[in-house]
């Protein structure tokens, strides 16, 4: 590891100061990524700015009806949180599908949105990676890309982003809110990770004096028939080779709303809205699921090692699909 | 007379405890410490102006040095040293078996982490930024990938992935080595060389490199002597073995070079080879200041050897009635850059690689290849854990071609006592191979997996990722046997030394047992005090620390130490006991035949005089060396592979139950049997430990755990990309020890630590294939082979 200053940030303003004036500044939240990766020498902060001691790490009834989640609340507190697990199970169960209970106690909402991508290249200083070094070419394509994107990719990266959380986050229109000196601005979580394109080096439509202070849900009736599925290696503490986030309402047989997105399979949380529109007044059958899932999943490109992701994801689509129609209610 | 087998639950486990005598389940002194966080492992050692000595390694898997600059490292601030291949005074170059590694490297690299130079600073921050800066120059070489074509043989198989592209390599890059690319190529070749058979059944096999997964990476401390010597505390598995390489890179007598054991986690075969060792007596002996070197996870990865990839090519012919007439085996094992213990576990690999079964008529070629793949080497299974693989998706294969019950072909086929080995031996102590699957059978199995309302999501496939409810799940069983050797074999002269003290202290009896064995975590020192409360009758018994002060014990690996370091501590104590009962003899005036120890006391039996020890041994303490032999064996044929080369064998089976999940292929694991003949089972809790720790190991070799190299290169060397099994893939077990007594073994024991290992995953495999109907011919399986997509 490199040496850094250290700023423990006693408030808001002192942190969007010190990322406003210090190109060389990150945020350490839980720091279960960023730490790992100033450790592999892929972050070199020239400082390090600790913001969670700060008071963003509330969860809030809002008038309409939804939930204000801070940017610094806890995984297990939000998988844990009551209004939550009612209103939104497939949020508690995609972030207690990740990792593992010692890290959601540490990792926040903030830093688990903003995670970097678990593609091998970018954590190793020796290949080429346009995402950590652009211009240098990507050692994944033609190199070891099982766990690449399918959905999305460009021909500079095809790196997923591995979050969990987002993928339902995304799937219940969730608005995410930062702040800068310059004031605050409300982004959509489907418009906060960028697709790689050719600058595969930018990943969110964050500027770099951004900091995330909260994730606002709306309210989100169908959101109470919901469910996360996540497929891996093995049964804990490993990445979604694909996971599904789904809510859907069904009424005398046929899909009367719908939601639904995809994990580990693109640069960002994939809101599946072609999915969704073939779902909403087609009859609630498998055959329908698969004809939604398979025209979301029309634009996917697989490559030798990771081409099974794409019949994996119809197949996962289905079967959380059916789940709902079978069993129906909240978890 | 008593049954032959125990049960965890049949055992006693009050009993024994820390005072246990041989079959008492005897608790282990770190059980605890370790389970606290409180155990010092090697990595906790410390000294107050020690120096921190980090590793420059290469980031290409074949090149050539040009050249290498250390003055920008030298320039850092709070750096004492910087040190190259000029820098070695001995031999430049070592290894187990062949001395072909260099120390550091001389003027080729041959694989990605090849330790290159070291640096010594005063923080191990300050060391690593230091080796950032030292500039070396490669001109890199296109690297030789493949087993096959480093040998120069076609690829025929094609498991997954199409054959690499075999690529025009220049003479120069082509050989490896001067003595070329082939290691080892081992014949085996017994009865008819051109057999027929009724049924014939052809495979081709592949195993993924697993990597030992030890939790305490390699870590020591060297601490130069005022002599001019070197004391170096390390976690290791073979202190001696180490000395000598170390010796010979130092150019010192091994009395100046001095070795400890220090806390070990773990280590499965891994730390057979040297790591940091050299390194950190080079670097102490350099700075004239103690050097601590303890590598991160991910250097962990590049800083010991694996377990080798395997492509095998099997064809088994049987009669009609399921009687095995021939076995035909080619086998590659890629054992990468440097040899390590390539020619032994090819050794293994060829004369094991048939299983537990009587062939008649056997042609097998068993190669080691180098290639500039990570070094590949011991670990825990040595040969067997590949070919078990191949051997019984064979039996399986040739069962249903037969319309046969699997087991019951196995059972046909299985060696017995007496029965002639693929290699010519007679199997000369029990081989209950039939009656360990038998046993198998008759456990119940586990219920069938739950539906509906019903269903606990931790027992279903993908677990509580919620991935099934029951849904698209098929249920499999599948069996396999292990076949392997104990202790070191083709005419390696193996033995272990012990020395025993016994004396009185504070009135009490006291007994102290000094070997180098290492204690690995397999629970070695209770075995050791176990042999010497029951040998000399007393309850205190001290452990010396493993240290070179004393002879050579051997490897801790091959499953050797219980028997072989055991039987060195039993023989070291009957010398002790000899020499004390004949100083009682004139005191009782009995002969010694009629008296033994027991209570910390002289007893006669017949006469039930008991004598306390103080009264026989006042002031003096009676301590004896023993060096303790097990019978020969002998070199291999070099034509037929025949010959007596294999002291003892250790058989265990397994049951594996799966549900699968066909749509997503996600597997769990419902149940895992096993049955095991360990002889005798000295400390009947650490044989179960080690049965469960083997199967763990097997079953995540079989669906999750393999290094990922591509063009050379290592793509997953950390535990959150490296996968093991955690406790919710791992099932709950039975487990039945059966204890027939080997008549050659100290107390009828057997080595118990690598054969569950070897047949667990195995039988992970018969049983997912037996859900799927796949064939799966790779390991480790993965959630595509199961899907088809
Ligand atoms: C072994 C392991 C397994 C894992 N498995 C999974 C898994 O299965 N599923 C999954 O989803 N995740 C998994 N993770 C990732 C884990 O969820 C993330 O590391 C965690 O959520 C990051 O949160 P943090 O608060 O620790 O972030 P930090 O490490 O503190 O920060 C991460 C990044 O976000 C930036 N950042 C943090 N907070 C803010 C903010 N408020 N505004 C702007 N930028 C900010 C930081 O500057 C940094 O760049 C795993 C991690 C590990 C180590
Ligand atoms: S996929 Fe993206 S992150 Fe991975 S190597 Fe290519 S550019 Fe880098």
């Amino acid at each position: 590891m490199r040496p850094f200053t250290y700023l423990s940030a006693p408030d808001v303003t002192t942190a969007l100061r010190a990322i406003a004036t210090e190109p060389g500044a990150r945020l350490l939240a839980g720091g279960t990524n960023l730490v790992d990766l100033m450790r592999q020498d892929v972050e070199r902060p020239t400082t390090v700015v600790d913001i969670s001691t700060l008071p963003l790490d509330e969860v809030q009834e809002l008038p309409a009806g939804g939930l204000r989640i801070g940017a610094l609340v806890r995984n297990s507190r939000l998988a844990a949180h009551p209004a939550v697990r009612s209103r939104y199970p497939v949020l508690s169960q995609a972030v207690l599908s990740g990792a593992s209970g010692q890290l959601r106690n540490m990792a926040t909402v903030g830093g688990n949105l903003l995670q970097r991508t678990r593609c091998p290249y970018f954590a190793d200083g020796t290949a080429a990676c346009n995402k950590r070094d652009p211009g240098s070419g990507c050692a994944a394509i033609g190199g070891f890309h099982r766990g690449s994107a399918v959905l999305g990719t460009s021909e500079h990266c095809i790196a997923t982003h591995p979050s969990d959380m987002a993928v339902a986050l995304v799937a219940l229109d969730a608005v995410v809110e930062v702040q800068s000196l310059r004031g605050t601005r409300r982004i959509p979580l489907a418009e906060l990770h960028v697709l790689p394109g050719d600058t595969p080096d930018v990943e969110t439509a964050l500027d770099p004096d951004e900091l995330v202070t909260a994730v606002e849900l709306p309210a989100l009736p169908v959101a109470a028939s919901s469910r996360y599925r996540k497929v891996r290696d093995r049964a804990s503490f490993a990445f979604a080779l694909v996971s599904v986030a789904a809510a859907m309402e069904v009424a005398d047989g046929t899909v009367t709303a719908a939601r639904l997105a995809l994990g580990g399979v693109a640069a960002r949380p994939w809101r599946a809205h072609l999915a969704e529109r073939a779902l909403v007044g087609a009859p609630a059958t498998e055959e329908d699921f698969r004809r939604a899932a398979t025209a979301e999943l029309a634009t996917a490109v697989g490559r030798p090692q990771n081409a099974f992701k794409i019949e994996l994801a119809r197949r996962t689509v289905v079967a959380t699909l059916h789940q709902l129609t079978t069993e129906g209610g909240a978890a | 007379m008593s049954t032959p087998t125990r049960t965890p639950a049949g055992a006693p486990s009050s009993v024994g405890g820390p005072g246990g005598r041989i079959g008492d389940d005897a608790q282990r002194p770190d059980g605890v410490l370790k389970v606290r966080g409180e155990f010092a492992y090697a990595s906790d050692l410390w000294m107050d102006d020690m120096l921190w000595g980090v590793t420059l390694r290469s980031p290409h898997p074949y090149a050539r040095i040009r050249s290498v600059d250390v003055g920008p490292a030298l320039a850092v601030p709070g750096v004492h040293a910087v040190l190259t291949s000029d820098d070695v005074p001995g031999e430049k170059v070592y290894g187990l078996e062949l001395a072909d590694q260099p120390v550091l490297a001389l003027d080729v690299v041959r694989y990605q982490g090849e330790p290159v130079a070291l640096v010594a600073a005063d923080h191990p921050d300050t060391a690593r930024r230091a080796a950032a800066r030292i500039v070396v120059d490669y001109d890199v070489w296109e690297p030789v990938t493949d087993a096959r074509a480093a040998l120069g043989h076609p690829t025929w198989n094609q498991v997954h992935d199409a054959p690499a592209a075999v690529t025009e390599l220049s003479r120069e890059s082509a050989h490896l080595h001067p003595h070329g690319n082939l290691v080892r190529h081992l014949k085996v070749r017994k009865g008819d060389p051109e057999p027929t058979a009724d049924v014939v059944v052809v495979g081709e096999y592949e195993v993924g490199m697993q990597d030992q997964a030890f939790l305490g990476p390699e870590s020591g401390l060297a601490v130069p002597g005022e002599d001019g010597g070197v004391d170096l505390y390390v976690a290791t598995q073979w202190l001696h073995v180490d000395q000598r390489q170390i010796c010979s890179a130092l150019a010192m007598p091994p009395e100046k070079v001095r070795l400890t054991l220090a806390g070990v986690g773990g280590a499965f075969g891994g730390r057979e080879d040297l790591s940091m060792h050299v390194h950190a007596c080079l670097l102490a002996l350099h700075t004239g200041k103690p050097v601590k070197m303890s590598y991160n996870r991910e250097e962990s990865f590049f800083g010991h050897v694996h377990r080798h990839p395997a492509t095998m090519r099997y064809e088994h012919g049987a009669t009609r009635d399921g009687d095995l007439v021939y076995v035909k085996a080619e086998i590659f094992l890629d054992g990468g850059a440097y040899a390590s213990s390539t020619p032994a576990v090819v050794g293994n690999a060829g004369t094991m690689g048939l299983g537990p079964y009587v062939v008649p008529n056997v042609h097998v070629d068993c190669y080691g290849a180098y290639t500039n793949n990570p070094p590949c080497g011991a670990m825990r299974g040595f040969g067997s854990v590949q070919t078990a693989f191949a051997y019984e998706a064979q039996m399986d294969a040739l069962a249903a071609e037969l319309g046969m019950d699997p087991v019951e072909l196995r059972c046909r086929n299985a060696m017995e006592l007496g029965s002639e080995t693929p290699t010519g031996q007679v199997v000369d102590s029990p081989a209950p191979v039939a009656e360990l699957l038998r046993r198998l059978v008759a456990m119940p199995l586990p219920p069938e997996p739950a539906t509906g309302d019903d269903v606990d999501l931790r027992h279903m496939p993908g677990g509580v990722s919620n991935t099934t409810h029951g849904e698209g799940v098929r249920r499999g069983v599948g069996y396999a046997v292990a076949y392997k050797n104990v202790a070191f074999s083709e005419g390696f002269d193996d033995y272990s030394t012990a020395r025993v003290r016994l004396e009185v202290v504070g009135g009490e009896a006291v007994a102290t047992v000094h070997t180098a064995a290492a204690e690995v975590g397999q629970g070695l020192v209770t075995v050791e005090q176990q042999i010497a409360r029951t040998e000399l009758g007393v309850d205190a018994v001290v452990v010396h620390p493993k240290d070179t002060a004393v002879g050579s014990a051997g490897s801790s690996s091959a499953s050797r130490q219980t028997y072989v370091t055991g039987g060195a501590v039993k023989a070291a104590c009957e010398a002790v006991r000899g020499r004390v009962l004949e100083r009682a003899r004139g005191l009782v005036g009995r002969p010694a035949g009629d008296l033994r120890l027991d209570g910390g006391k002289v007893v006669s039996d017949l006469e039930g005089v008991a004598l306390p020890l103080a009264d026989v041994l006042g002031d003096d303490a009676v301590e004896e060396t023993v060096e303790w032999r097990h019978r020969p064996t002998q070199a291999l044929d070099p034509d037929t592979g025949q010959g007596f080369a294999h002291v003892q064998y250790a058989f265990s089976a397994h049951r594996a139950v799966v549900d699968v999940d066909t749509e997503l292929g996600l597997v769990k694991v419902v149940e895992m049997a096993c049955t095991q003949d360990v002889g005798k089972a000295i400390n009947p809790q650490a044989v179960v430990g080690q049965i469960q720790g083997g199967t763990a190991q097997g079953l995540g070799l079989a669906v999750m755990e393999e290094i990922l190299v591509r063009d050379g290169r290592v793509q997953n060397p950390s535990f959150t990309d490296y996968l093991i099994p955690t406790v919710l893939d791992m099932p709950p077990m039975r487990i039945e020890v059966l204890e027939y007594a080997d008549p050659h073994a100290p107390y009828g024991l057997r080595g118990v630590g690598e054969a569950p290992n070897i047949s667990s995953g195995p039988a992970v495999l018969a049983a997912i294939r037996q859900a799927t109907g796949l064939p799966l011919r790779r390991v480790p399986v993965r959630p595509e082979h199961l899907t088809g997509t």
